[in-house]
């Protein structure tokens, strides 16, 4: 049942427009009359469109596609504008646009369905995590690098350990709140998984426009094994790997150049203090 | 909204920072999951890193057919039916097993010390390959805690990332890329007869000229004759020679290993600066032996080192004639030139890839 409804509707991903554009770059000497100054988001959003525009050429019909939604806090008439204006000049495809308060920001997201949240603010991605909203975060790409990719990292970690391994974190420095955050996470990863799954099985293994990749920052190989398998199972195949063992991740993600990371707020869990 | 940290471009400082924190949670976390006694792996600006790739680690040529025959998609299905079928071991095994029974030396001597060898899978295999790779490492209780499956993308950058001091391949082309990137590499090939070699100590050896000294002295054997070559040895002999590929890897390799330049030169002409080059460096050499011209492939039989590295083909063949695993590094003058005579740049390459 739930596969059928999955299948018919759009995969809705909602950005933030301060990802979208980079509005600390906006000072008094700026042209008004220009578009606002392009964000992280953009080169994501143009990856987006490759991978519909190759799903449109497999099946006209095709209605598993991605919809991205732009959602703003707070602001002015003419900002609103902007956006809009901006939106158009650099040719995205936006389908709607949100504007609401700062406290509305989860319920905005929960009665639009929203398959996933992506946001390069940490804090807004665990929050949402933590009320049952899909959301990972948007890695920061370097706009000259266009890929004609979409690359999706999931969290090796997450995925990989067990739920009763996940329960025993407490007795590591883990507290009630993070360990619910990571199971919510991967419940809300399974789903998304599920839907990129049917996605990537249009196309072959080669010249496919989503890559898929686990990372595994500090399981052993015997937790990304698992990993790999569990997304197997349901229906996701990873084109790669990676096993950091506790080696630093940025360099890493430098090379791999991701678009989503799934880490299922585990970056926000940095306060645990060393046991000896 | 504070920017996050790790993605500043500018802000190396703040990731660093970040860094420390979740290498902390990493331990924290990693230290609950362990249900072996395996130790935890050093962290990579600490270790020499040697990144393998999974052909030279394990016997994968019948599954490379399948690759070059029938395509990916049947590759990977193929490798998904022996998922639980563990590999023959490849010919850079029994130096990945020698480098663990040093590490374990060197965790008995200096139990506090992150100087130890951390081997790293690096490999352009697909990551659906991974679990048929992993149940093997584990079927032979190999420590390989850290791979990279780059479903086809090349390696390049991930050796960067790593900090890799020596990548070992079968691809000639990738091991040509990393040394060009400035890292040390050699291409190994498929040995069939191997002669036994010691389980508690590493022994390693290494040609002297365009492998751990720079080609400056090749060039003028190659371009000018031995003649030249003598006289210009004994006019520079206290001018230390320039550093090879392999230089650096070297450097940081010290105790339950022993090191052997097996060199060409001869000790009565040439062999004083060879010395007081490694001198100059600091660096220990267990045995210099110098052969004066005399084929390397017996007296390698008789070192049985793990790995012996030479720049030139020749010496490579003639090692794994008499069972030496031999790895060749692609560097300098040597390559333009075939036993003795010189040859296009096009066709050294076929000349490279005859053996696989």
């Amino acid at each position: 049942m739930e596969d059928e409804k999955n299948r018919t509707g759009p995969l809705m991903i909602a950005l933030q427009y301060n990802d979208l554009f980079d509005l600390d770059s906006i000072s008094a000497s700026t042209n008004t009359e220009d578009a606002l100054p392009k964000g992280r988001a953009v080169a994501f959003v143009k990856a987006v469109q490759t991978v519909n525009e190759r799903l449109v050429e497999q099946n006209k019909s095709e209605s598993l596609l991605f919809e991205v939604i732009l959602i703003a806090k707070e602001c002015s008439e003419e900002i609103k504008m902007k956006i809009v204006e901006s939106v158009k000049y650099y040719g995205l495809e936006i389908g709607k646009f949100f504007f609401f308060k700062k406290e509305e920001l989860i319920n905005t997201l929960q009665s639009n369905k929203v398959k996933l949240f992506l946001s390069t603010d940490r804090d807004d991605v665990c929050e949402a995590l933590h009320t049952g909203i899909p959301a990972a975060l948007l890695y920061e790409q370097s706009d000259d690098h266009v890929l004609s990719q979409l690359k999706v990292i999931f969290s090796g970690d997450v995925i990989g350990f067990s739920e009763d391994s996940l329960d025993s974190l407490s007795d590591f420095g883990f507290s009630e709140t993070q360990i619910e955050t990571l199971k919510a996470a991967k419940i809300c990863m399974k789903e998304f998984a599920v839907l990129i799954g049917q996605m990537k099985r249009r196309f072959g293994q080669e010249n496919s426009p989503l890559c898929i990749c686990v990372l595994t920052a500090w399981g052993s190989t015997n937790v990304c094994v698992s990993a790999l398998k569990t997304l197997r199972e349901w229906g996701l195949d990873v084109d790669e790997a990676f096993c950091l063992a506790g080696a630093p991740c940025s360099p890493i993600l430098a090379v791999i150049k991701p678009h989503i990371i799934w880490d299922g707020g585990l970056h926000n869990m940095r306060d645990l203090s060393a046991h000896s | 909204m504070s920017k996050p940290e790790g993605t500043e471009r500018g802000g190396q400082s703040n990731s660093d920072n970040s860094e420390e924190k979740y290498w902390v949670a990493a331990k924290t976390l990693s230290d609950n999951a362990r249900t072996t006694m395996k130790p935890r792996p050093p962290k990579p600006s600490n270790a020499v890193t040697i990144a393998v790739s999974s052909r030279t680690l394990f016997n994968m040529v019948k599954e490379r057919k399948v690759f070059e025959e029938e395509g990916l998609e049947k590759y990977v299905a193929h490798q998904l039916e022996l998922e639980d079928q563990p590999f023959t071991p490849g010919v850079s095994f029994p130096f990945v097993k020698a480098l663990m029974n040093v590490n374990a030396r060197l965790r008995e001597l200096y139990p506090d010390s992150e100087e130890l060898f951390d081997i790293v899978l690096m490999t352009n295999n697909h990551a659906q390959v991974g679990v048929r790779l992993i149940n093997s490492i584990n079927y032979y209780d190999l420590t390989i805690e850290r791979f990279c499956m780059t479903g086809g993308e090349s390696p390049i950058g991930y050796l960067k990332a790593y900090m890799t001091n020596l990548y070992l391949s079968k691809d000639s082309m990738k091991v040509q890329e990393a040394i060009e990137e400035g890292i040390a590499a050699a291409t190994m090939f498929t040995c069939d007869s191997e002669n036994e070699l010691s389980d508690t100590q590493l022994r390693v050896a290494f040609d002297g000229d365009a492998v751990l000294f720079s080609d400056e002295s090749e060039i003028i054997v190659k371009e000018h004759g031995l003649d030249t070559f003598f006289r210009h040895e004994k006019e520079f002999e206290n001018k230390p020679l320039a550093q090879g590929p392999l230089k650096s890897k070297n450097q940081r390799i010290n105790r339950p290993i022993r090191t052997y330049l097996v060199t060409a030169r001869s000790a009565a002409s040439a062999g004083a600066r060879v010395l007081k080059t490694l001198r100059s460096w600091g660096l220990e050499v267990d045995e210099a032996l110098f052969l004066a011209g005399a084929p390397k492939g017996p007296l390698l039989q008789k070192i049985r080192p793990h790995i012996f590295f030479d720049d030139q083909m020749f010496h490579i063949e003639g090692a794994q004639e008499l069972g030496t695993i031999a790895a060749h590094v692609p560097y300098g003058i040597g390559q333009k030139y075939h036993k003795g005579k010189r040859i296009d740049t096009n066709t050294n390459n076929e000349i490279k890839m005859s053996k696989k």
